[in-house]
């Protein structure tokens, strides 16, 4: 037995002391998203869009005259693992900056080992604001907060035709969801807008049915529902199945988009919020940027509609890079102070950091746009 | 038990982040370790004392969350208007509380054990697993749910020289984790080795016999129980201490999987086994990492597992040691020469 | 009243999917004592055979819920030839260890396979539900019950009608009594793991359309399958069926008025109360349990 584990120890430092060095070494940049699980969906687009401005950045001369290397972490959709996706990241891996880690409760959880390791992390995703209320200065976030969310919705409620008057929420019960449908409240309530139930439901739930029968007679006209891809999709089929009287209005970003091929019934119509809608390009910021972006994810086989999600990988990955250039050097706390200088211009519009959170430990928050498109018989067009 | 080479092989142990100090190395062997005593615990009670309890992730999550609550401290209003509250207490408190705790849910399945035995031991066990992951899922007010438990307060520990330090380096885990694994370890060996762990084997190779010659079955049965589940509560402490956030997937079935391929692999029902299992397939993970998916890992413990149960059913260690036995037998006289002398001594 | 007439419908849809895969896990441990933990794993196989026919290899519906079947019994065929020959089945433990082990790779295999994202099963019905009165309930759901209520009535002519199925009650009753009379028991434990598995895809592959096919669907299917058998019995084929739709009301009626959010819990509640209370089941025959 002492033989074994000698055996075992040199083994392993020989597998480690043999990782090869290549002559001019890749900047390596650290990827932790959800590859597995309940919001695996998203995980995958957000980490192809990742793939595409990694790929652009390095037929374009790479970075420092160095090429990039994105190191892909997969936390199977759970925050423990995020923390260990992080760990091997920082420990193992030894990657500079971070982009991750899609919800809102893996990114909380992952904060405390950016703060011990000193790593700064470009949210993509993650939408509670606890996240940049912490005061945790190595978080840098280009995703909308909850609170932005609900303020950019209320410039687009006119164009509900009838209007809203009272609204039920159907949220998945964790940070995000349960944030999502505490800041929509408030912006309605503001507005004048009743609120009826709400309902919450658990991530990996598959039979929504006691959720929504309990919302069937609330005399609402609006259901707002916040979950991932799956769980979008299962919610808006089993509401059409009973018949849900409510129109459903999706938030977070995410597209349910196996309804494109399986549509509801007919004529049934759902709207759904996104913070960019590949089916009007034409309505972006930076039309070329979005288009150039459509086009190359395209032309890598992606999934169309995946295009609404994964545009975050290629906007954080971009944000990074320019970090980086404008630190000239790797060196995390480097890329830090650089991320408070950048001005990106993304799919999503244009990205620049600005102060959030108690003072002196401020981290960077972001002012994104947002879009609503409407979904009927398998068809997309803006609302 | 071989004392030298224990001694020998935790003195290797403990000198090792010296040697090595790669704070990777030592964090990834800190969690084999917690996995190790989780499996040192599961083995008392399927090895030693024959009960297939496949919900140990229960014990270990229990604990868990048992010594994050306390150290942490709640504020839960169970109906009828009444709030339990609890202020968060020391680190070390709370682990030795959540020992206590996990060990009565120990005595709750052992009690259910003597009604009902094999398959259906092991279906309760797994459901029980299951139940505590749904409630620690939904219960929201009291353990967050899914979106788990964050900032758990580490270890601390009064260091002459430098007052009281918190334990989160890699190298204070690892230690901290060494200490408590090798406690358990001389636990079970004494607890075995002595006159209730005689009996347990009893239970083990033959019920009916034990009991007929007077063992008490059930006292034994939830003595076994008892201790196993505080072990595995301890190491849930541990995690929860040194990972410093759970979540509802601790109960997963697939940790008790984990365990029992540990415990299985390395050689149920003797002390080495489960350190064996554990190292083998605690370290597996980071050695076939950036080799091979994680899917592929899993297909590999899984053939493994099989392979092991089919050929080697008794694990590794009995193996390696009848392979040691092997090689020392001198080699047998012919036949010849065995009855010649037989026959000599039947004559005689 | 139309509520609860509404949760009887979906129970009732839900309950003869569950029969299926119960009936499925009885028969292999009423004749082979084997804790089959792989169950789940075959259940997942078929919803994914069922995907594969429809989304990849544009078959129709109904013809992959045949392949499901076909591979089902195939594969359960495999793995108790392959496997559980060589052991002597009177080791539970390494039986169950070794079922665990199957259990693993296969779920895996479908990981690496497929993905881990969920797969939606474009199925052939409209999406508009069919009212009856103010009962509404989708083709889909509707197409589901019917076919595994045929699949169960002819499960049962073949139990009780057929000599196979004489031969089959047979060594469930009594293994070593059954050889005496001259069934041939190894033949028959190949059947009972294949028949068992086919049943187990079955029902993988007429829910998967109504939800969704991810490669973790086993471990739930495996342990509500283990409570429908509990409940029913585990010496009892109709205890099973009937086990099946008692599970699906419970947790319809439970998850309804009780919470919503402890649905799948209900079936792990059961089987602990059961076995509190009434170890041998509800419908068995006295069975030494303890």
């Amino acid at each position: 037995m002492a033989i074994s584990k000698r055996f075992l120890t040199s083994l392993l430092f020989g597998t480690l002391a043999a990782t090869p060095v290549w002559a001019a070494d890749p900047i390596k940049i650290g990827v932790s998203q959800p590859l597995t699980g309940t919001v695996a969906a998203s995980g995958n687009y957000v980490t192809n869009g990742a793939r595409i401005a990694a790929a652009e950045i390095n037929e374009n001369g790479g970075l420092l005259g160095r090429q990039v290397e994105l190191i892909i972490e997969d936390n199977k959709s759970n925050p423990r693992e995020a923390v260990n996706a992080a760990e091997k990241l920082i420990l193992s891996d030894k990657v500079p900056v971070i982009m991750g880690a899609w919800s809102s409760t893996y990114t909380l959880a992952t904060m405390p080992k950016l703060e011990e390791y000193g790593v700064p992390m470009v949210v993509e995703t993650s939408s509670s604001n606890k996240i940049t209320k912490a005061g945790n200065p190595w978080i840098f976030r280009i995703a909308p907060t909850s609170a932005m969310e609900a303020q950019a919705f209320a410039k687009k409620l006119d164009s509900f035709d009838p209007p809203i008057k009272k609204v039920d929420f159907l949220s998945v019960n964790n940070d995000w969801g349960l944030g999502a449908s505490q800041e929509f409240e408030k912006m309605f309530k503001e507005r004048g807008i009743e609120i009826g139930r709400k309902e919450t439901v658990a991530p990996s739930t598959v039979d929504l049915s006691a959720q929504l029968s309990a919302l069937k007679d609330t005399g609402s006209d609006t259901l707002i529902m916040t979950s991932g891809v799956e769980q979008l999709t299962l919610g808006i089929r089993q509401a059409a199945e009973q018949q849900l009287p409510q129109r459903i209005v999706t938030t977070g970003g995410s597209f349910p988009e196996p309804l494109l091929e399986s549509p509801g019934p007919k004529g049934y119509t759902s709207s759904h919020l996104l913070f960019f809608s590949p089916w009007t390009p034409e309505s972006a910021v930076h039309p070329e940027i979005a288009g150039a972006f459509v086009d190359a994810w395209n032309e890598a086989g992606y999934s169309f509609p995946g295009l609404s999600e994964g545009f975050r990988g290629y906007d954080g990955i971009m944000t990074i890079a320019a970090a980086i250039e404008g630190a000239g050097s790797t060196e995390s706390e480097a890329i830090r102070a650089a991320l408070w200088n950048v001005q990106v211009q993304g799919v999503n519009g244009d990205i620049s950091f600005f102060k959030d959170g108690p003072e002196g430990k401020e981290s960077g928050q972001n002012e994104p746009n947002v879009y609503v498109v409407q979904l009927k018989d398998g068809e997309v067009s803006a609302q | 038990m071989n004392w030298t080479f224990f001694g020998i092989f935790v003195t290797f142990l403990g000198i090792f982040p010296f040697v090595w100090p790669d704070p990777y190395i030592l964090s990834v062997i800190g969690s084999a370790g917690i996995m190790i005593i989780a499996a040192i615990s599961l083995n008392l009670l399927l090895g030693y004392t024959g009960q297939l309890s496949l919900g140990h992730a229960a014990f270990f999550g229990i604990g868990a969350y048992a010594s994050a609550l306390m150290s942490l401290g709640f504020d839960v209003d169970i109906g009828f208007g009444i709030t339990w509250q609890v202020d968060p207490k020391p680190v070390w408190v709370a682990f030795a509380t959540a020992i206590v705790v996990t060990g009565f849910f120990g005595w709750l399945v052992g009690k259910l054990a003597f009604k009902v035995r094999g398959a259906y031991f092991v279906v309760i066990t797994i459901s029980f697993a299951q139940v505590m992951r749904m409630i620690s899922l939904n219960w929201t007010d009291l353990t967050e749910g899914p979106m788990g438990m964050i900032s758990i307060p580490p270890f601390s520990l009064w260091i002459p020289g430098e007052g009281v330090v918190d334990l989160t380096s890699k190298a204070a885990i690892y230690w901290l984790v060494l200490a408590v694994g090798v406690l358990a370890y001389l636990l079970v060996a004494m607890l075995v080795n002595s006159r209730q762990g005689r009996a347990m084997i009893a239970l083990r190779e033959n019920e009916t016999l034990a009991t007929s010659v007077g063992i008490p079955v059930t006292y034994y049965l939830a003595l076994a129980a008892v201790i196993s589940a505080a072990i595995a509560g301890a190491a849930g402490g541990l995690y929860a201490h040194t990972v410093r956030i759970i979540d509802p997937d601790v109960f997963l079935f697939i940790y008790t999987v984990t365990m029992v391929i540990m415990v299985v692999a390395g050689g149920k029902g003797t002390l080495g086994g489960p350190v064996v299992g554990g190292l083998i397939f605690g370290l597996m993970p980071e050695l076939l990492r950036g080799v091979v998916q994680p899917e592929v890992q899993w297909v590999i413990y899984g053939i493994t597992m099989i392979l092991i149960l089919l050929f080697l059913p008794r694990g590794l260690v009995p193996a390696i040691y009848d392979f040691i036995t092997w090689i020392r037998t001198p080699i047998a006289i012919p036949v010849r020469e065995s009855r010649r002398a037989l026959a000599a001594e039947a004559k005689s | 009243m139309n509520e609860i007439l509404q949760h009887i419908v979906n129970a009732m849809v839900l309950g003869s999917t569950y029969a299926l895969l119960g009936i499925g896990l009885t028969i292999i441990f009423g004749i082979m004592r084997v804790v089959n933990f792989a169950h789940g794993e075959l259940y997942t196989l078929g919803a994914y055979v069922a995907y594969g026919m429809v989304a990849l290899l544009k078959l129709d519906f109904f013809s992959s819920i045949l392949f499901a079947a076909l591979i089902g019994m195939l594969v359960g065929a495999l793995i108790e030839y392959v496997f559980l020959r060589r052991k002597d089945l009177k080791n539970i433990d390494e039986v169950m260890l070794i079922m665990i082990g199957i259990m693993i790779v296969m779920q895996n295999l479908e990981l690496m396979v497929w993905g881990g994202v969920a797969k939606i099963i474009p199925t052939p019905f409209s999406q508009d539900p069919i009212s009856f009165g103010d009962v509404l309930i989708s083709p889909t759901r509707l197409f589901v019950f019917s076919i595994a209520a045929i699949l169960l009535f002819i499960f049962y002519l073949g139990i009780e009608r057929t000599r196979f199925g004489l031969a089959m009650r047979a060594t469930f009753q009594d293994q070593d009594a059954a050889r005496i009379v001259g069934v041939n028991v190894k033949a028959i434990y190949t059947l009972t793991f294949a028949l068992g598995s086919a049943m187990a895809a079955v029902a993988g592959a007429l829910l998967a359309p109504v939800f969704v096919a991810t490669p973790l669907m086993g471990d739930l299917a495996s342990l509500k399958a283990f409570a429908i058998v509990i409940l029913g019995g585990l010496g009892s084929l109709g205890g099973a069926a009937i086990g099946g739709f008692l599970l699906a009301f419970i947790e319809e009626f439970g998850a309804s008025y009780i919470s919503s959010a402890y649905r799948d819990a209900f079936g792990f509640l059961v089987i602990i109360i059961v076995m509190l209370f009434r170890p041998q089941g509800l419908f068995a025959a006295k069975e030494r349990v303890g």
